[in-house]
């Protein structure tokens, strides 16, 4: 068998962390053919009803059954996190990479830039964009794509530059291979693992963010259904149905905690200096 | 060392020179017309000139961004136009608010984080290390605002100890700090995960040192060679990582602000964006990053003070 299944089977948060992330992706997919109900169907004369036969997790302030608005949240949530995320890394690598390749000013020019970016907090540069360009989805993922690039340039940047030292790196350059040409075949190609890790570590902080930004009313808009969004509107009824701030909360964190340990498995399963250390 | 201090001010001036370029620009460059986003689109055009005038809009972009840096540095940041009161001193009240919140979150973060740390690189690999790690990641996974009206939902609805939110102001000292015991709860979950990781992995490093060994071995007591030795160079990491967040407790303040309807600076962000009050905006963005690097400036200083030898470049 492959030897990373092999050891991905002896890694139990890796393993959870891959259920969990599943039955998000899952419960996401079910929702574009069934929910249990119409996610935007409004019944006023079912409003904030408890847990029940026909509304396995009861009803909200309109009447909507919060389990149908739960799955097409979960929709959201990955639009949001992996559009944020593939934006932000495809800018962040290129950058990264080429801060790697031509060192000298372009390096410096791009780290005064992302110190700049680090600067200021991430939900400040998403609240001052959506300010200006109003409140929407796509506004939403413009932020968090913005401050996840000089996260993927730092994380690139640095990978390649030990590479650029290397002898089989030297001996490409000796062979009369441009800049672009190393990048591309054995830059990109050996620094693969380190994204995938970063991926899914920032996956799961643009879930959390778009969260945020809908429970500020500053992301998906309605009737579309965002998990922040019914945390929001839940806190207004807490005294009368204070179950209704538990259901999206928990699907939040149980996703954000997936992705976490999946996360934290793959750098223990790919990165290449743990593996050996386990070995001697 | 006062090398290394200087050189990361002019870094910090910089950054914040380039900050007030790129607030300037998003908010009031790319939007067009700022009146018309303060306004809106249904504004009669003589309202909508009496705004441009009121505010200079109708100047040039490099007047007009003179005008604010000279504002900004001789704290003359002109007067809302939501609230009718000078932007500085709307600033400074809510301050007062947000500064206790973040400073109470951040003590009781490494209040429970240091201990926490040490303790899971104590008993590494053991089952106590498994426990805490398993409670730092849920901590990093749990979104902070719900973890608040999950607080909400039990000290307020249920066993009604603490107010679901609102602030009585600093005349009431003993009931304004109530009322920040919730929200400085909430926004210190994700930092006490993040700061235990760092306390336990910084502390297995110094654990491995030749010193710690050389401390055991002349019969020092448990602790004081955890707390003694170990931890004691095991705080620059933890230092570091604090300063770092402490930009995230600002960030998380509007959000926690909003939660607990505390009228903090975060809360004044949050309202003066649905005011559409652009003035405000863009002095709070500025003041928050001046936060954000002076306390990163305050870390660089503690390096200096937690660690002896001369640092080159950070």
């Amino acid at each position: 068998m492959n030897p990373f299944l092999v050891r991905a089977r002896r890694h139990v948060a890796f393993q959870l962390g891959a259920v969990l992330l599943l039955l998000f992706v899952g419960t996401a997919l079910v929702s574009l053919v069934w929910t249990p109900h119409p996610y935007d169907e409004l019944q006023m004369r079912a409003k904030l009803l408890p847990s029940s036969s026909t509304y396995f997790l009861g009803t909200d302030h309109l009447g909507r059954d919060v389990l149908s608005r739960l799955m097409v949240g979960a929709r959201t949530s990955i639009a949001v996190g992996l559009i944020a995320v593939a934006l932000g890394m495809s800018a962040g690598v290129a950058l990264g990479a080429w801060a790697a390749a031509r060192g000298s000013w372009v390096d410096e020019a791009l780290s005064r830039a992302s110190d700049l970016i680090f600067a200021f907090p991430a939900v400040l540069i998403a609240i001052l964009i959506t300010s200006v360009l109003g409140a929407s989805a796509q506004n939403a993922v413009l932020a968090i794509a913005l401050f996840n690039v000089p996260v993927f340039a730092r994380v690139t940047r640095g990978a390649a530059l030990t590479l650029w030292g290397r002898d089989f790196i030297r001996a490409a350059t000796a062979m009369g291979r441009g800049p672009f040409g190393i990048t591309l075949h054995h830059v990109l190609p050996n620094i693969v693992s380190v994204l995938i890790v970063q991926a899914t570590i920032q996956f799961a902080v643009a879930i959390l963010a778009e969260a945020g930004l809908s429970y500020l009313g500053l992301g998906a808009q309605p009737p579309l259904p965002s998990w922040g969004r019914m945390l929001r509107d839940a806190q207004t009824y807490i005294f009368q149905a204070p179950e209704l701030a538990i259901w999206p909360g928990l699907a939040i964190a149980s996703v954000v905690l997936g992705l976490n340990m999946l996360g934290d498995g793959l750098r223990d399963l790919l990165d290449p200096r743990l593996r050996l250390l386990r070995v001697g | 060392m006062i090398d290394f201090l200087t050189r990361r001010f002019a870094a910090a001036l910089v950054t914040l020179a380039l900050a007030t370029v790129v607030v300037f620009t998003v908010v009031e460059v790319l939007p067009g017309d700022p009146a018309l986003v303060m306004l809106g689109t249904d504004a009669r055009p003589d309202t909508l000139a009496a705004l441009r005038a009121q505010y200079g809009f109708d100047q040039p972009l490099p007047v007009r961004y003179g005008r604010w840096i000279a504002g900004l540095a001789s704290f003359d940041l002109g007067a809302s136009h939501a609230y009718g009161t000078p932007v500085g001193k709307l600033i400074g009240d809510r301050l007062m608010v947000t500064l206790p919140l973040g400073a109470l979150a951040l003590s009781w973060a490494l209040l429970v984080a240091i201990p926490l740390g040490v303790f899971a690189a104590w008993k590494h690999g053991g089952p106590g290390d498994w426990g805490v790690m398993g409670f730092a990641q849920i901590g990093l996974s749990v979104p902070n605002f719900w973890f608040g009206i999950v607080l909400v939902l039990l000290f307020a609805v249920t066993w009604q100890v603490f107010p679901a939110g609102g602030f009585p102001g600093w005349q009431e000292p003993l009931n304004a700090l109530h009322a920040l015991i919730l929200p400085a709860l909430s926004l210190s979950l994700g930092e006490i995960a993040i700061l235990t990781r760092v306390t336990r992995s910084a502390m297995l490093d110094t654990l491995r040192e030749d010193y710690v060994r050389t401390a055991r071995a002349k019969g020092l007591s448990e602790s004081r060679v955890l707390f003694g030795h170990a931890l004691r160079n095991a705080l620059i990491p933890v230092a570091t990582v604090a300063g770092l967040i402490a930009g995230f407790l600002i960030a998380g303040a509007v959000i926690i602000e909003s939660v607990f309807r505390l009228p903090g600076a975060g809360q004044l962000v949050y309202d003066s964006i649905n005011n559409r009050d652009l003035v405000v905006i863009k002095n709070v963005v500025i003041l928050f990053t001046l936060l954000v690097l002076l306390v990163n400036l305050l870390v660089d200083l503690a390096y200096v003070l937690l660690d002896p030898r001369p640092r080159v470049s950070a």
